[in-house]
């Protein structure tokens, strides 16, 4: 897609007649061929471009006079444009071009600076952001202190504007007070992972511009201060962008940045290899060798954010057995599956908490398949010719139902337990999973967690404390820890805590570990480009080859 | 009966079908499993916001509630809101029927300029290697479930040779004709076009195509052995004018019978093909809207594609009665 100025047809050979005339056109009316109207989308061009490319130098591209097109394509499109109210990857990934929040992170998932350039904890634990001058939104109005309050209380509290599915993302906010710019966001009780929270959410927004608009209007137009300015809009279909000329960083050397979806994989990969697109998100493993043979695309891949393991419940028979538990964690060759399922794209895990986030144990050691220790403990916790089902949802996670089928496998496998799977609708599972009461929950599951906040808390405590949303464990002394950690002031000492948390987390075993998943992209081999760990897309670090 | 009043009946019996149409797509989404909520909030929501978002959408109303208000809200001619893309359902499924119908419609103009002189062609020659041919062909044609046959068309003429775009839609009719009128180039807009439409009207339409084929062959040599053509060759009538002018004209109207019932199924089964190929008409937002659960949007889809079937079968009837009268007394 890059080079070229005509529309994105122009690789097709049976165009490039017929369509010299209009690429002339265009070529011949905009110094570096911009993002002008293509004639068959009715893009109106309208942030005009001004010559210059705005490429700030720093990744090496010259900016030169080819036009630097983009295309992504995903699985599916966003669900409307409004930042604050949606709660999944796909929709982040597209507003994430236009909006920002007062932190962000690096490829690695580091804390940088977002629109606050400085920020640091008050005496009473209250947080304040410090906040870049000379910010624009999109329409050209300055960022102010009060736009930054207004979009925090948008998100927390359901009586501003709308309730927001992002309520719990940012803590538990009691206020926000602005200052000459700055921000101070005071909690209810100590927040240790305040910065690590505002790095991934807390998208801000114009309040004039919110305030003025409806909900539909909101979800089909954008107001931002990011890298991209919208540039048309076709719900579910595409989404384009032209660069924020005027952005604090410098404009992106992508002159034009169109999203696309296809919900088919063969559909994604397709289009990456007829050069229609330049990244493509979610290869399917046994598609891996068509892209990295052909000489115009490779395969690129990161190991996500996201962790997927079998979980189970405490509190029924045979898994009421720690030592059943640990059976089950012997019973699963977790290595056999990364290599034969998911062709190597996986790690292999043994605690809650991925490698690289906050609270990670580097000391402990994957449970090893053993089948025969695992029929020894099976037959040491009493339940020897226990009868178990895994449900696993259906093409939620990468192969998935596919994984599910070998765990279940080799579980049955043994001598003295049987096991059954059972495929469920995920949103009917989610259902189950996310039921009020821990006795409504399914006892042996399938499921993954995206820890975008890169914190071992965010997993440990929504997934295994007493009072967690999802939990399936009642521990008194890994909540105590859990308790421990969440008031703990010392950083360092908060890692330790967490540490003996996955420590003994990793031996109470309610999860059969499974392994990290992998996020795995397609790229063109036009563009040199690098993913990210949190599942973020970041075309403005795309350079042309 | 008049004509009038046929249609009048059969447009009421019309209202009748969409009202139970209606009914059941909104019972559906109450005997699914899973709320959708679960599609709004996120895993680890507490009780609080789920509840919070259930009372913002309306979903906390009893049934009865929800029902006369979705109905009252269809009869004002607002398909509701969709929770999930913030955005109004009418917007939404009305900006994406265009698409589908230029498909369905593209679909049928491939179907009907290969089928039609193919089933003469096949009945004139019969039992001749055209004929067996033509007949390989549309049973190839009926048995291709086409969301393969979508594939193989990208693969092979998309990725391999380059020819045509793997997927999406680049330009639109309209596009193509404001090109003329705006003095755009007009070859490189309509190239556009079909660069995008052409594979999958091919992959809806072939099936199609095998049916119209078929159903040519046989209406054909149905007439060619009726008694006016035997007349018509013995007064020394061409060949030619006999088979194209008298027998096929006899023979259309069973075809153009089945070309407007298929219309509705085309528009109905573009879903798969749309996937395929990306095509962002209303199956692809029927197909987005179950994975996500985004049920308003749905509902909207279903009784927009429910009501086309409707109406074109209405419309059948009535273009029918009008030309055979006696349908009017049955």
């Amino acid at each position: 897609m890059p080079t070229d100025n005509d529309d994105h047809v122009d690789r097709r050979t049976v165009l490039k007649y017929a369509g010299t005339a209009g690429a002339v056109g265009l070529a011949g009316c905009s110094g570096n061929g911009g993002d002008g109207g293509d004639g068959s989308d009715g893009s109106d061009g309208e942030d005009g471009m001004d010559g210059g490319d705005g490429s700030d130098g720093e990744d090496g591209s010259d900016g030169g006079d080819d036009a630097f097109e983009l295309g992504v394509t995903m699985g599916q499109m966003d669900s409307g444009l409004d930042p604050q109210d949606h709660a999944e990857t796909n929709t982040e990934i597209i507003t994430g071009q236009m909006y920002e929040g007062l932190l962000d992170r690096d490829k690695e998932g580091g804390i940088i600076a977002g629109l606050a350039n400085e920020w640091e904890r008050t005496d009473d634990g209250s947080v304040r952001f410090v906040l870049r001058d000379g910010v624009t939104f999109h329409n050209g109005d300055d960022l102010t202190a009060e736009d930054v309050r207004f979009s925090i209380r948008r998100i927390v509290f359901n009586d501003v504007g709308i309730v927001s599915p992002q309520t719990n993302d940012l803590g538990s906010v009691s206020e926000v007070t602005t200052g000459d710019g700055e921000v101070t966001v005071s909690f209810e009780g100590y927040n240790p992972i305040a910065f690590q929270l505002f790095a991934t959410n807390g998208d801000i927004m114009q309040q004039s511009w919110v305030e003025e608009n409806g909900t539909d209007y909101i979800n089909r137009n954008a107001n931002g201060t990011g890298p991209f300015r919208l540039t048309e809009y076709q719900s579910g279909n595409v989404v384009r962008y032209g660069p924020n000329e005027d952005y604090w960083d410098g404009a992106p050397a992508v002159d034009e940045l169109s999203m696309t979806a296809s919900s088919e994989s063969s559909t994604r990969v397709n289009q990456l290899l007829a050069e229609e697109t330049d990244i493509v998100t979610n290869v399917p493993p046994n598609e891996v060798s068509r892209v990295n043979s052909s000489d115009v695309a490779t395969i690129n891949s990161v190991a996500s954010a996201r962790i997927i393991f079998l979980q189970m419940r405490y509190d029924v028979e045979p898994f009421s057995s720690q030592q059943f538990r640990q059976a089950m964690n012997h019973a699963v060759d977790v290595g056999s599956i990364i290599e034969n399922v998911l062709n190597g794209f996986g790690n292999i895990t043994g605690q809650p908490t991925l490698e690289g986030h906050v609270g990670y144990n580097p000391d402990i050691e994957p449970y090893p398949y053993d089948p025969a220790e695992a029929e020894r403990l099976v037959e040491e916790s009493g339940y020897a010719g226990a009868e178990i089902t895994l449900q696993t949802p259906i093409g939620r996670y990468l192969r998935d139902v596919e994984i599910a089928q070998a765990a279940a496998n080799q579980i049955d496998s043994l001598s003295n337990v049987s096991c059954e799977l059972q495929q469920r609708e995920f949103s009917s599972l989610v259902q189950d999973v996310t039921a009020p009461n821990i006795e409504d929950r399914p006892h042996f599951t399938l499921l993954g967690w995206g820890n975008a906040e890169f914190d071992g808390s965010q997993t440990l405590t929504p997934l295994l404390s007493s009072e967690g949303a999802l939990t399936i464990l009642k521990n008194d002394e890994l909540d105590g820890l859990l308790e421990e950690a969440e008031s703990t002031r010392d950083p360092d000492e908060r890692v330790d805590i967490l540490q003996e948390a996955n420590q003994l987390a990793h031996d109470l075993a309610p999860w059969v570990f499974m392994h990290q998943q992998f996020s795995v992209y397609g790229v063109s081999s036009d563009i040199s480009w690098e993913p990210r760990a949190d599942e973020f897309i970041d075309p403005d670090t795309a350079t042309q080859q | 009966m008049s004509l009038g009043r046929f249609a009048l009946k059969r447009s009421l019996q019309g209202i009748g079908v969409v009202w139970g149409v209606v009914t059941v797509v909104f019972a559906l989404r109450f005997v699914t499993p899973g709320s959708p909520i679960n599609a709004v909030a996120p895993l680890d929501a507490s009780q609080e916001t789920r509840q919070a978002i259930a009372a913002e959408l309306g979903l906390d109303q009893p049934l009865y509630v929800q029902y006369g208000q979705y109905i009252f809200d269809l009869l004002r001619g607002d398909m509701g809101f969709s929770y999930i893309r913030g955005q109004d359902v009418a917007t939404l499924v009305f900006g994406r029927l265009p698409a589908t119908v230029e498909l369905a419609v593209a679909a049928s103009v491939v179907a009907i300029v290969l089928a039609i002189p193919l089933g003469v062609i096949s009945a004139t020659r019969r039992n001749e290697p055209v004929d067996y041919g033509a007949t390989l062909l549309s049973l190839g044609g009926i048995s291709t479930p086409n969301f393969w046959l979508g594939i193989m068309l990208i693969l092979v003429f998309a990725v391999e040779f380059n020819i045509f775009n793997t997927s999406g839609r680049g330009a639109t009719v309209v596009d193509v004709a404001l090109s003329v009128v705006n003095a755009e180039p007009f070859v490189g807009t309509l190239l556009t076009w079909l660069a995008y439409i052409t594979l999958p009207a091919i992959a809806l339409g072939t099936y199609f195509m095998a049916l119209i084929t078929r159903l040519t062959r046989s209406g054909m040599l149905d007439e060619l052995s009726k008694g006016y053509v035997q007349a018509a060759r013995a007064k020394g009538l061409p060949q030619t004018l006999i088979r194209y002018k008298h027998a096929l004209r006899n023979t259309l109207i069973p075809v153009i019978t089945v070309l407007g019932l298929q219309l509705g199924t085309l528009i109905g089964g573009a879903v798969i093909t749309e996937a395929v190929f990306s095509w962002p008409g209303l199956g692809t937002l029927v197909i987005d809207s179950i994975n996500t659960r985004d049920w308003p949007t749905l509902q909207g889809s279903l009784i927009v594609i429910g009501t086309s079937f409707v109406l074109v079968n209405i419309l059948v009837d009535v273009v029918y009665a009008y030309l055979d009268p006696e349908v009017v007394n049955d």
